[in-house]
């Protein structure tokens, strides 16, 4: 429902939001030409125009900072995390949508709990248990971490989207003989596939805008991902601010242009998730 | 039928079995370290609830109480800030006007950026130097109020809130959007019939229609509250300054676990401790939510 306003509102509205817009966008405008200066430009002319557009600065930023290794680490932990979590949260969701049996509703119950519970909090215990499966330091570690974090979101959105979606396709091809694998496979899931973009989409920005989870458990340069790579690299050369700048505006523009191509989807799944 | 339960055990044991893993077995361990003396190595000191009164009590009280009551501070502000402006920003968003899908989207976005991110670029915003808030201020001609935002105890921590809530208002304007968009259009319609104004359909309609939004949010910023770190982090670094006038559960919780200089204990059962004594203030509004959530669905 939309609320019908004057013109007079309109234009106050339009100039509120316009507002809003320059709040939200100063920051990163800033970012991005503080990136192209010189350390004495900073200081002399800190919101004018830099002198040049040379990449110089992110240049060495994305060398100082390792960020092609961090890139490449950030791609495999997300791909494999969403991949995780879209099969194994899909095959636990379609169960509880699909079939009746006993503590049905306490496995639902028992899962979404997960929703609101602060996971990082009991970042003793995951590191010990990462630690004894020889696990600290690896992505394979996290991957698992964001896995089960992740298991609970998708479920939740992934059961209730199956309950809306009527029974009579699987049935028949179950009346055919396919088994539960089949019809999960080649039946449910591409049913549900509006869904998993959403979870999938949801997952990506979280997993790949974690720093706690890495902060703790990865150690060596090697694996780092992209968030934890510029925080140490902030750390390490703090006060050169236009490479800071620099290393900043190249791990924050990719994750923008894919929250551009896909925001509707983004919208949707952020919206479903927490309310009604 | 054992055919059947073969296949239920196929598809929900590595969900289960991962997240009962990584995420609910912790929980309990925590618990279970919490009575320990241990430093990581070596073997674990039984010292019963010895940990707990250090906390509450003993050494390291100041510390957990000045970080407790920012947390606490933090949830007020939040509650404040974001479901207020929120709420009003979510109707200007609902209403007809131009560009609303571009103005939709832009509100999003400085959610999917890392906090940790989102933290430096505003550390450069705040430059005491040649930060823009600072030259701003000066340019206006409000030289007096140009201040080192982040260098100074009575500043500090809620320059450290508003970035966060610079980050994550607009899920709560989307939220708000979604929730004021599902309501029934003949509600609408037989106000405006009646010739209700618009201050009154947003009194009268919206606000008690969006009000069980409001209450999830609500317990939402609290849980949410309670497990700020990466911004602190970001901002202040993780001894939480200037004088910890920034410093929260999370980096205590950090400082006690992972060690730092200057944290007043280092030591796994103790910041165990002090994670079970967040667990006992959030667990039960997690649970309240989940079945929330659950019986929401149900009664659709």
């Amino acid at each position: 429902m939309m609320l019908r306003i004057n013109l007079f509102s309109k234009i106050l509205f339009l100039i509120l939001l316009s507002l809003y817009f320059v709040v939200v966008a100063t920051p990163f405008l800033l970012m991005f030409f503080n990136g192209f200066k010189t350390t004495r430009e900073l200081f002399l002319k800190p919101f004018e125009m830099p002198d040049s557009f040379a990449p110089e600065n992110h240049i060495r930023a994305w060398e100082r900072a390792g960020l092609g290794t961090a890139f490449l680490n950030s791609i495999v932990v997300s791909g494999a995390g969403i991949f995780g979590v879209l099969f194994t949260s899909s095959m636990l969701a379609y169960v509880l949508s699909r079939y009746r049996f006993r503590f049905r509703r306490f496995i639902y119950v028992y899962i979404i709990l997960g929703l609101a519970l602060p996971a990082r909090l009991a970042i003793i215990p995951i590191f010990l248990l990462l630690n004894s499966l020889k696990l600290t330091d690896t992505r394979l570690g996290l991957v698992l971490v964001y896995i089960a974090t992740g298991a609970s979101f998708a479920t939740f959105l992934l059961k209730n989207f199956m309950d809306g979606i009527p029974l009579e396709i699987e049935e028949s091809a179950r009346m055919d003989g396919a088994s539960p694998w089949t019809v999960y496979r080649r039946i449910a899931l591409p049913l549900i596939k509006p869904a998993l973009v959403v979870v999938g989409l949801v997952n990506f920005v979280n997993i790949w805008n974690d720093f706690f989870f890495p902060f703790i458990i990865i150690t060596s340069k090697a694996k780092e991902t992209v968030p934890l790579a510029v925080s140490l690299f902030y750390g390490e050369y703090s006060n050169q601010w236009p490479m800071i700048a620099a290393a900043l505006t190249i791990s924050v523009v990719p994750i923008m242009v894919v929250f551009f191509l896909f925001s509707k989807q983004f919208i949707s799944g952020i919206t479903q998730g927490a309310i009604k | 039928m054992s055919c059947k339960i073969r296949y239920i055990l196929l598809f929900t044991i590595p969900a289960l079995s991962l997240y009962t893993l990584f995420v609910i077995y912790p929980f309990g361990y925590s618990l279970f370290l919490s009575f320990f003396k241990w430093s990581g190595a070596g073997p674990k000191l039984f010292v019963g609830l010895d940990n707990f009164k250090s906390i509450l009590f003993g050494r390291m009280s100041q510390e957990f109480i000045n970080a407790l009551l920012h947390n606490f501070y933090f949830f007020a502000r939040n509650a404040l800030c974001e479901l207020g402006v929120a709420f009003l920003i979510a109707i200007v968003l609902a209403s007809r006007i131009w560009g609303q899908r571009f103005f939709r989207t832009i509100v999003y976005l400085p959610n999917v950026i890392s906090m940790v991110l989102v933290g430096f670029i505003w550390v450069m915003m705040l430059n005491p130097q040649w930060g823009l808030i600072n030259q701003v201020l000066k340019a206006v001609g409000l030289k007096h109020l140009a201040q080192p935002w982040l260098g100074q105890p009575k500043t500090a921590l809620t320059t450290v809130i508003l970035v966060n809530v610079w980050r994550n208002i607009g899920f709560y304007i989307l939220v708000f959007l979604a929730a004021i968009i599902g309501i029934p259009n003949d509600i609408f319609d037989a106000a405006y019939i009646d010739g209700a104004k618009n201050w009154r359909v947003i009194w009268k309609i919206i606000f008690p229609m969006t009000f069980s939004t409001f209450q999830t949010l609500l317990i939402l910023i609290f849980i949410w509250s309670f497990n700020i770190f990466d911004v602190v982090y970001s901002l202040a670094g993780v001894q939480a300054g200037p004088v910890r006038s920034t410093d929260v559960l999370g980096t205590v919780f950090y400082r006690t676990a992972f060690g730092g200089l200057g944290s007043s204990g280092q030591d796994y059962g103790l910041g165990a401790a002090i994670v079970v004594l967040i667990f006992l203030m959030v667990i039960p509004l997690s649970m309240i939510y989940a079945l929330m959530m659950d019986r929401r669905k149900r009664v659709e």
